[in-house]
C-alpha cells in the first residue's frame, strides 16, 4: 500500500474541513511471530496492519486519533469526525503550532528486505535450531517467541513536512529451564546477518543449569550486578521520567533537577531517533520533527528533558524531536559503557547478587522513584568476589534516583535490549549498584 | 459501524477449503474516545477507531493466527491462504496436535445493558465532567496541594461479529466508561504521585452514558481525595511484630486476580505463556489441593451486570459462567478455554478473550473476586489489640509462578483493641500465596470492584476486568515498612 498519499490526503481533508495545525501519519506494519513452548511451536501469528494517526488544531483546540480502516471514503469520514469534534472542545492555553520544515532526516540502515519479504516455513525453521540449540546446551524444556516485524511510515504536516521512512526488527525471547531452574535469552537486530538467536539459545541453557544449585540467602541490603536486561528494565523508566510531559504532571522522580547531579558520574544516558541496531528506529517524530540524538544524563546532570513542541514552550525550551503528540518520550535509549568485564564486577563485590532478568517493576511513588521489582530466572549469590550459587525468592525495594546515584560499575560489554518486559529498546551495559534492599516474602 | 458477517463466514469457508480442519473468524470494531484535563487545562481528546478482522485456523493439529484491517474479499482470501500455510509450515513442530473440546456453540446476539449510547455523547460533555471533577479536588484536603492533576475519562463501544466452522454465529456489543487520574500530592515539601482510585485504578462500568450516575464520581473523587490527603501526611512505621491486618475491598480484589485468578489459567499451567508472563505454582493434578482456610473462596465471573469485563459468550463460541476458582481453601477449578480444557479432559468454562481484532484469543479473566462472608467491619475489627488495616495501595508485584507478591499500603490505619487509630505510613505485605490465603479467617458482607487493566499476551493484550471482594482479615502476618 502506498502511504504517501494517504498521509497527504487526510492532511489536505484535515486542511479543507479548517485545521490551522495538522500531522497525519500513515503506517504499515507486518508481524509475523512464531510461538513455541514445551519445545513445540504452540501458534504462529501473521498480523498485517495499516493505521492512520492524525492531530489536528483549529481556533487553539486540538484534537487527535487513529483509525484502521484505510478505505477512501473512511478516511473521509474520519477526518470529519475529528474536526467536528475539535470544533465543540474548549480552547487550550497549552497550545503551540506546529514545527515548520524543512528539516534535515538522518539515515539509516535498519531496513532488511531479507526480513520484510520472509517466506512461511523460514522462521519455524529458526525455531527449530532455537529449540535444538537449547536442548543441545542441556536444557530439558523451552519457550518464546520468534517476531520478525517490517514497518513503513510515512507523514505529511502543515509545516510543509513530506517524508517517508522503513524499518525491520527480528526479535527472540526465550526461557530455558532445566526442572523448575530456568535461564533467559534475548535477540535483537534489525537485519537478519547481525541477529544470533542461538547464542542467546545457548546463554539461557546455560544460566539454567547453573541455577539448579540453589542455596540460602537472608533479607538485607546488598551490592548488586545487574545484567543488560535488568539494567535495560530500571533505564526506561529514567527515559519515562525524562518525559516533559511526566514532569508538569507531577509524577517524574527528575522534577526540578535539570542540570543537577542525578546519578554518579559514571552515567552517561543518551536517546537516540536513529541508531545503528536500534529495534525502533524512528528518523521524525509525530509532529515531522527530526530525531537526534538527546544526551538525557551527562556524566550525573541531567541535561534535558525530552520535548514536544507543546511541552517546549511550555518549559521555554526547544522541542527534542521526541513527540508523542501529548507525552513526548525515548526512542532507543543508550547507557555509555564503562571499563570493567562482568567477571571484573564479580570480583568487586563482597557479598551480593547477580540478577540476570527481573520483571513486575511497580512504583509506590513515581515522583520519588520508590519502587520495587523481581527477579526472574537464574539469580546468583555472590560471596567474596565468587558466584557461590542460585538463589530464589528475593524482591528488590529501593529508590531509583537513590540506585542512579549508586552505580559503581559499568562494563564495556553493552547489549540491545527490548522484549516483553523492556519496551523502549535500551543498549544496556552490567551496572553495578551498591547498597540496594533486598526483601523476602513471609510464609 | 456495519460489521460484514459474509466477510467473516467467507474466511471460514475459504479456510476449511484449503484443508483447514477448524477456522474461526471475527470481525472487531472498537471505537474509543478519551479526554485529558491536565492541571484545568485539556490535552487533545483522543478519538479512536479499530476495527479490522482476525481468524484462527487449524491443520492437523498446528494452530495459526492472522489478523488485517483491509477488509476486501481478496485481501480477506489472502489472508486465510497466509494463515493455512504458516499453520502447515509449523505442523514439523506441534508435539500434541492442538484439539477443541466438544462444546455446545452459541448463535444469536448478545449485549451488556445501555440506556444511553456512548456515540451519542459529545466530547465537551465528557471535558465538562471531567472539569466538574477536577473542581471538586484542586484545592487539596487538609493542608495537602495537590499541585499537579491529570485526568482522564475513556469511552469505548466494542462490536463483534464471530462465526466458526463449529457452528457458532455470535454478535455483540459491550460500551464501557471509566475515570481515573493521577495526582501530585504536596506537603511539608515532600511529593506524593498518587492516583484516584488508588493503586494506578480506575472507577468503571459497561454501559453507556448512564455509568456515570451510577459511578457518581463527584461523591468518589471528593471522598478518596480527601483520604489519600491524610495517608500522605502518616509517618508512623507498621508494627514490627506479627499482627493481625484488615485489607480493603481494593486490596483483596487485586490479591484475588494475582494469586488466584493467574495461577488458575490453564494456558500458564502448561507452560505457553512460560517466556512472557510465566507459568503457575499450580500443576496439571492440583485440582483439590488446599491452599488456604475453610474461609478462601474466589469466583470469577464473566457475566456479572455493568462489570467492565462482562460478556455472555466468549471467543470461541462458549457460553460464559461463573468459575469458582477457591472454595473452603481448595483449588477448585481452572480457566479454560476449548484446547486447554481437551488436555484437562474437561469442558472450557469459556475463558477465551481478544482485546482486539489483531490479537489472538487466549485465555483471561473477566471478573475476580474474593466471596462476600458475614462480618461487618466493626466485628472483624473486634478482638484486634494491636494491627493495621490496609484500604488500598500503591505498589504490588508478583513473581512468574504467582506464588511470591507484594502489596504496600497507601491508606492504612493502625488498628488498637479494636477501633482504627492514626494512619500508618506504606505498611508493606510480603507475602507467599498459600500463607495469605491460609492466614485469612473472615470475610465481609461488602462487596465493592475496581476497574483495571489485566495485561497478557504477546503481543500484550490489556483486557478489560473487574477486581473485588469485601474487607477481609488476615491473622498473625508480619509487615515490611520502607
Amino acid at each position: 500500500m502506498d502511504l504517501e498519499p494517504i498521509a497527504s490526503e487526510v492532511l489536505g481533508e484535515l486542511v479543507k474541513l479548517g485545521a490551522e495545525d495538522a500531522s497525519v501519519i500513515a503506517a504499515q506494519s507486518f508481524e509475523r511471530m512464531v510461538r513455541f513452548s514445551n519445545n513445540t511451536i504452540s501458534v504462529t501469528k501473521s498480523i498485517k496492519d495499516v493505521v492512520v494517526f492524525a492531530y489536528a488544531a483549529l481556533n487553539k483546540r486540538r484534537i487527535m486519533g487513529s483509525t484502521s480502516n484505510p478505505s477512501q471514503n473512511a478516511l473521509k469520514e474520519f477526518a470529519r469526525r475529528l474536526i467536528e469534534s475539535c470544533k465543540i472542545l474548549d480552547a487550550s492555553t497549552e497550545y503551540a503550532p506546529l514545527p515548520k520544515g524543512p528539516f534535515t532526516y538522518p539515515t539509516h540502515t535498519n531496513y532488511d528486505p531479507k526480513i520484510e519479504s520472509c517466506e512461511e516455513g523460514v522462521l519455524e525453521e529458526y525455531v527449530k535450531q532455537i529449540i535444538d540449540q537449547a536442548i543441545k546446551a542441556g536444557g530439558e524444556r523451552t519457550a518464546g517467541a520468534l517476531t520478525a516485524e517490517a514497518s513503513r511510515i510515512s507523514i505529511a504536516t502543515t509545516g510543509g513536512i513530506r517524508q517517508s521512512d522503513r524499518s525491520t526488527r527480528i526479535l527472540l525471547n526465550q526461557r530455558v529451564f532445566v526442572g523448575d531452574a530456568s535461564g533467559h535469552g534475548l535477540a535483537c537486530s534489525t537485519r537478519l546477518n547481525t541477529f544470533n538467536p542461538l547464542a542467546a539459545a545457548e546463554e539461557a541453557a546455560e544460566y539454567a543449569k547453573k541455577a539448579v544449585n540453589r542455596g540460602p540467602w537472608s533479607e538485607g541490603v546488598y551490592d548488586l550486578i545487574l545484567s543488560p536486561t535488568v539494567a535495560a528494565d530500571l533505564i526506561q523508566h529514567v527515559g519515562e521520567a525524562a518525559s516533559a510531559f511526566a514532569v508538569e504532571s507531577g509524577i517524574s522522580f527528575l522534577v526540578g533537577r535539570v542540570n543537577e547531579e542525578v546519578a554518579c558520574d559514571l552515567l552517561t544516558l543518551v536517546d537516540h531517533g536513529v541508531a545503528d541496531g536500534a529495534v525502533n528506529t524512528r528518523i521524525f517524530d509525530d509532529e515531522g520533527v527530526a530525531t537526534r540524538d538527546n544526551v538525557i544524563i551527562e556524566r550525573g546532570i541531567l541535561r534535558t528533558y525530552l520535548h514536544n513542541s507543546s511541552t517546549a514552550k511550555r518549559f521555554n525550551a526547544s522541542t527534542t524531536g521526541s513527540a508523542g503528540i501529548i507525552d513526548p518520550h525515548p526512542w532507543n535509549l543508550e547507557v555509555y559503557p564503562g571499563r570493567y568485564s562482568p567477571d571484573e564486577m564479580i570480583k568487586e563485590v563482597k557479598e551480593g547478587f547477580l540478577i540476570t532478568n527481573n520483571w513486575y517493576t511497580r512504583f509506590q511513588n513515581l515522583r520519588t522513584g520508590d519502587y520495587s521489582t523481581l527477579p526472574r530466572d537464574a539469580t546468583f549469590y555472590i560471596k567474596d568476589g565468587e558466584v557461590k550459587y542460585c538463589v530464589a525468592g528475593l524482591r528488590i525495594s529501593d529508590s531509583l534516583p537513590r540506585q542512579l546515584k549508586s552505580i559503581s560499575a559499568i562494563s564495556k560489554e553493552r547489549r540491545w535490549i527490548y522484549w516483553w518486559e523492556v519496551t523502549t529498546p535500551t543498549l544496556a551495559p552490567y551496572l553495578l549498584v551498591k547498597q540496594v534492599n533486598v526483601t523476602k516474602a513471609v510464609g | 459501524m456495519s460489521l460484514d458477517p459474509d466477510l467473516a463466514k467467507l474466511a471460514v469457508d475459504h479456510g476449511l477449503s484449503l484443508g483447514a480442519d477448524y477456522v474461526e473468524a471475527r470481525l472487531h470494531h472498537i471505537l474509543e474516545v478519551g479526554c485529558l484535563l491536565r492541571n484545568s487545562s485539556p490535552e487533545p481528546t483522543i478519538l479512536v477507531d479499530s476495527n479490522g478482522l482476525g481468524i484462527r485456523a487449524r491443520y492437523k493439529g498446528a494452530l495459526a493466527f492472522g489478523a488485517s484491517n483491509t477488509l476486501s474479499t481478496q485481501s480477506v482470501k489472502e489472508l486465510v491462504e497466509e494463515v493455512v500455510k504458516r499453520a502447515k509450515a509449523s505442523t514439523g513442530l506441534v508435539g500434541e496436535p492442538i484439539e477443541f473440546s466438544g462444546e455446545e456453540m452459541g448463535r444469536g446476539s448478545w449485549s451488556a445493558e445501555e440506556k444511553e449510547r456512548l456515540e451519542d455523547i459529545g466530547v465537551q460533555t465528557m471535558l465538562k465532567h471531567l472539569r466538574e471533577l477536577d473542581d471538586v479536588i484542586k484545592d487539596g484536603f487538609h493542608g495537602v496541594s495537590f499541585t499537579n492533576r491529570l485526568l482522564m475519562i475513556e469511552t469505548s463501544v466494542e462490536e463483534k461479529f464471530y462465526v466458526n466452522s463449529d457452528g457458532a454465529e455470535l454478535r455483540s456489543r459491550v460500551p464501557r466508561l471509566s475515570i481515573s487520574s493521577f495526582i501530585n500530592a504536596s506537603y511539608n515539601g515532600k511529593n506524593y504521585a498518587i492516583t484516584i482510585p488508588a493503586g494506578y485504578s480506575s472507577i468503571g462500568e459497561s454501559g453507556g452514558w448512564e455509568v456515570v450516575k451510577r459511578l457518581d464520581p463527584y461523591t468518589f473523587f471528593r471522598e478518596e481525595g480527601s483520604n489519600l490527603a491524610k495517608a500522605v501526611k502518616s509517618e508512623r512505621k507498621p508494627p514490627s511484630e506479627p499482627v493481625d491486618v484488615v485489607l480493603g475491598p481494593d486490596v483483596v480484589g487485586l490479591v484475588a486476580h494475582e494469586s488466584s485468578g493467574h495461577p488458575a489459567e490453564a494456558d500458564r499451567i502448561l507452560g505457553r505463556e512460560a517466556a512472557q508472563a510465566g507459568e503457575s505454582y499450580l500443576k496439571k493434578d492440583s485440582l483439590g489441593l488446599k491452599v488456604g482456610s475453610s474461609e478462601a473462596y474466589v469466583s470469577d465471573d464473566p457475566t456479572i451486570p455493568h462489570s467492565m469485563g462482562f460478556y455472555l459468550y466468549d471467543e470461541e463460541g462458549v457460553k460464559a459462567r461463573k468459575r469458582r476458582l477457591i472454595e473452603a481453601g481448595v483449588i477448585k477449578e481452572y480457566l479454560h478455554n476449548r484446547a486447554t480444557a481437551n488436555v484437562f479432559s474437561t469442558k472450557s468454562n469459556a475463558a477465551s478473550r481478544s482485546v482486539a481484532y489483531n490479537r489472538e484469543p487466549i485465555i483471561r479473566m473477566a471478573n475476580t473476586y474474593v466471596e462476600p462472608g458475614d462480618y461487618s467491619f466493626e466485628e472483624m475489627l473486634e478482638g484486634i489489640k494491636l494491627g493495621v488495616y490496609i484500604k488500598s495501595f500503591m505498589e504490588w508485584n508478583i513473581d512468574d509462578v504467582r506464588f511470591n507478591q507484594r502489596y504496600v499500603g497507601l491508606e492504612a490505619y493502625l488498628i488498637e483493641r479494636g477501633k482504627l487509630k492514626e494512619g500508618v505510613k506504606a505498611p508493606i505485605l510480603e507475602v507467599t500465596t498459600p500463607k495469605f490465603w491460609s492466614s485469612l479467617d473472615a470475610r465481609g458482607k461488602d462487596i465493592q470492584f475496581r476497574a483495571a487493566s489485566c495485561g497478557k499476551g504477546d503481543p500484550m493484550q490489556g483486557a478489560p476486568v473487574w477486581t473485588g471482594g469485601p474487607h477481609i482479615r488476615l491473622r498473625n502476618i508480619r509487615l515490611g515498612a520502607r
